[in-house]
């Protein structure tokens, strides 16, 4: 993160950013009278978040990593079958298809999120101080999925939605967005976009802001145009924030579900059967729950890997403003 | 943070971890002696089978019987969620694609003992019985009702065109030259400028009214769309008439039959694939096609669209004669049940003239009894609705029980996808040979 040398700050003894925030403990005291037992309550506080924690996220993770290993219909105990789920999903075309329809998926969506995001958190930095427009802006977040897929989808509807409404009487034909396969997932990541931009956007809106003003002044003095301060020295000086949000988001879309299910149901003709959607009608559809287990800890390996390589490849801890 | 808080906050987690424990409690004692909980996913039938109430309690004093329903899209996980738990209902209504799935793991049990004991006759459904026997050959189920499909037709677009409600009641077909009904399809297909579709002209590309609605479906036993085509042609789904080893798509006639259907869309006499989104009876009612093939659990709905009058024909009459799938929903008993006997006594009760004929006259379902099939026509007749083609289709032997499988849901979830993407142009006749083979492949597992 970038960690700008306040005034306040600066009557603190000078350490690098780094090396402070690695001294954390360094801050409090705990040997001072005032702090003595403070261990005792310290678990009491964070107990509920480590309960909550191993009860719906740790067993769950474990639980699930052992029905991947078993055939577990949910009536009868699960019966082990060592690696033949996994196996099995090597040779299954409609899990590869699902991959592919999920990175289709992401990749444009997650573009598409970004590319709109820097733009509007740019024009709300620069051109506008508005409460009201910022506010707007994170609205569609503030609605939820099935809510907004359910209103896009009458929106998109092929026979009676607005667009196609709006279309026809241009004088254009009408697109049959959620019922063909070319349009399918396109029109699920535009439904996503909207919804997740004003949530992207303000979390690099507050990157933006931790840019100092005198960065832009140097480069005004220098003749920069906007659009140049933008790629030269915004953009440079946002890469942790972006390195974030593009995490964030490749992660939150290989989840998509929620619009799936509202919209399309993975259809036509699996053109939008996402891996979320694989996995949910497996298990809560056919019962099949070891295979799909098995589904979601490929999925899950998936993930790991794009963000560690993401990760790395970003230099996501480091910042220009910093350096 | 002061005692006093954490004390307040620990109360907190007590009271909320109390109010859970007393839900799940509530839940485990739901199934009191004496009470029999009866689960259906269709709430026009629970008001029906409650017409049933009076007449069993008049019988059995003692027992008091629980109707609950759960939307369909949420029934079968809550059953099996009861079936986990041990709260699952003591007897509810099922659908022939979850006995292997029910049965194969021994959650409901096989009724044969209780049958014996009680001197119950099966003999008195016209169908459903046999497609409640699981594969060790043990009768899983007590039927009650079956489901086909059936045309309705607006009645002033046909009169507009020319035609008469018995010639659409007497529609002939074959997959060569499509018979009456073909030729019906296209005189009631109407372009934007008002010409027919069997005129020189037509513009296929813009048109006002469709002959049929859309007959393309997912559906892996095409119950209102294919099915009562093909099946006139003697076809059935599969290889043998109760837990098939695979489905038949790959013959001939399958192809020649979907072939034909798939046509309709490109002659312009039904809409393509996608094209209309809104349920048949708006399709009907907006004046959008003439005529669609349906569900006849749609025939008491479909028929009071305000300001439209809907007729209903039966289904083709094809070189075999008229002939579709049949589909038979039936009572289960769960094996946890803690009041076999009144359970029993209920589900058979349900399963006798006196039940059917009383909860059938709202027609909310069709009796697997024909005597009270008969009572539930003669009742909705007295109401203006004419539903004898139903009881025609259950004394002639129209109708074809569909097979029980294994694995149904896995079966519904992978033909899905290939039926969409041939009535979808993406793929020609060769999918079916695919088709039967996954089938294949998934009623092996």
């Amino acid at each position: 993160m970038a960690l700008l040398e306040t005034p306040a700050r600066e009557t603190r003894p000078p350490q690098p950013a780094t090396r402070r925030r690695g001294r954390g403990r360094g801050a409090v005291n705990v040997n001072s009278p005032a702090h003595r037992g403070d261990a005792r309550l310290a678990w009491v506080l964070i107990a509920p978040s480590l309960i909550g924690f191993a009860v719906f996220a740790v067993y769950p993770t474990l639980r699930g990593l052992y029905l991947s290993f078993t055939d577990f219909a949910v009536l009868t105990p699960p019966a082990w079958v060592g690696f033949d789920n996994y196996v099995k999903l090597a040779s299954d075309d409609v899990f590869w298809s699902a991959l592919g329809v999920t990175v289709y998926f992401v990749a444009l969506s997650v573009t598409m999120s970004l590319a709109v995001s820097i733009v509007t958190a740019a024009v709300l930095h620069r051109l506008t101080s508005s409460t009201v427009i910022r506010g707007l802006i994170i609205l569609p977040f503030l609605i939820s999925a099935v809510v907004a897929a359910t209103v896009w989808a009458w929106m998109l509807d092929a026979q009676l939605g607005i667009v196609n409404i709006a279309i026809e009487s241009l004088g254009g034909d009408g697109v049959r967005f959620l019922t063909s396969r070319e349009w399918a997932i396109p029109s699920i990541a535009l439904i996503n976009v909207w919804k997740q931009m004003g949530y992207t956007s303000i979390i690099i809106f507050a990157g933006l802001q931790t840019i100092p003003p005198t960065v832009y002044e140097a480069g005004r003095i220098d003749g920069a145009s906007e659009l140049q301060m933008f790629r030269r020295l915004t953009l440079p000086l946002l890469r942790p924030i972006l390195a974030l949000v593009l995490v964030l988001n490749v992660i939150g879309a290989f989840q998509v579900f929620d619009i799936v299910q509202v919209t399309t149901k993975g259809g036509p003709a699996n053109a939008s059967n996402v891996l979320q959607m694989l996995i949910y009608s497996k298990a809560f559809g056919q019962f099949d729950f070891g295979y799909a287990s098995a589904m979601s800890f490929a999925l899950f390996a998936i993930l790991l890997v794009i963000t560690f390589l993401q990760m790395r490849l970003l230099r996501a801890n480091e910042s220009e403003v910093s350096a | 943070m002061k005692p006093q808080r954490i004390a307040s906050a620990l109360a907190f987690v007590v009271i909320a971890a109390s109010a859970l424990t007393a839900c799940s409690t509530a839940e485990e004692t739901s199934a009191g002696s004496g009470t029999v909980n009866w689960w259906t996913w269709d709430e026009r039938q629970a008001a029906s089978y409650h017409k049933c109430l009076p007449g069993f309690q008049k019988d059995n004093p003692g027992i008091t019987v629980k109707i609950s329903q759960y939307g369909v899209a949420d029934y079968f996980t809550k059953l099996t969620a009861g079936f986990v738990s041990g709260a699952a209902p003591d007897a509810f209504q099922n659908s022939v694609p979850l006995l292997g799935a029910y049965a194969g793991q021994k959650q409901i049990m096989p009724l044969d003992d209780l049958i014996k004991k009680t001197n119950y006759d099966l003999k008195v459904f016209n169908i459903g019985v046999d497609s409640w026997k699981y594969t060790d050959g043990k009768q899983y189920g007590i039927p009650l009702d079956w489901a086909g499909a059936a045309i309705y037709f607006n009645e002033a677009k046909v009169t507009e065109a020319g035609l008469t409600a018995d010639q659409v009641k007497n529609m002939t077909w074959n997959p060569d030259d499509g018979g009456t009904f073909d030729d019906i399809v296209a005189h009631l297909t109407v372009d934007k400028k008002g010409v027919r579709g069997d005129q020189a002209g037509f513009d296929k590309a813009n048109v006002a009214t469709y002959g049929i609605g859309s007959l393309a479906s997912g559906d892996f036993n095409g119950q209102t769309s294919w099915n009562s085509f093909v099946s006139t042609l003697g076809w059935r789904m599969g290889d043998k008439p109760a837990w098939p080893t695979r489905f038949q798509y790959d013959t001939p006639e399958f192809a020649k039959t979907l072939e034909y259907l798939r046509g309709l869309g490109d002659r312009g006499l039904m809409p393509g694939y996608g094209q209309l989104t809104v349920s048949g009876s708006q399709q009907v009612g907006s004046g959008t096609v003439a005529m669609i093939q349906g569900g006849t659990w749609d025939a008491t709905s479909i028929t009071k669209i305000p300001g439209v009058k809907v007729g209903i024909a039966p289904t083709v009459k094809g070189p075999q004669g008229r002939s579709m799938i049949s589909n038979s929903n039936a009572n289960n008993i769960y094996v946890g049940t803690k009041n076999l006997d009144a359970t029993w006594k209920w589900v058979t009760y349900m399963g006798s003239e006196a039940c059917q004929s009383a909860a059938g006259v709202d027609a909310t379902f069709l009796p697997s009894i024909a005597k009270s099939l008969q009572a539930a026509v003669d009742a909705q007749k007295a109401q203006g609705l004419d539903l004898s083609g139903f009881v025609n289709a259950l004394n002639n032997g129209e109708l074809w029980a569909a097979p029980p499988t294994a694995n149904g849901q896995e079966l519904a979830d992978t033909i899905k996808p290939l039926f969409e993407a041939y009535f979808s142009g993406e793929r020609d006749k060769n999918v079916f040979g695919e088709m039967a083979k996954k089938t294949e492949e998934i009623l092996g597992e």
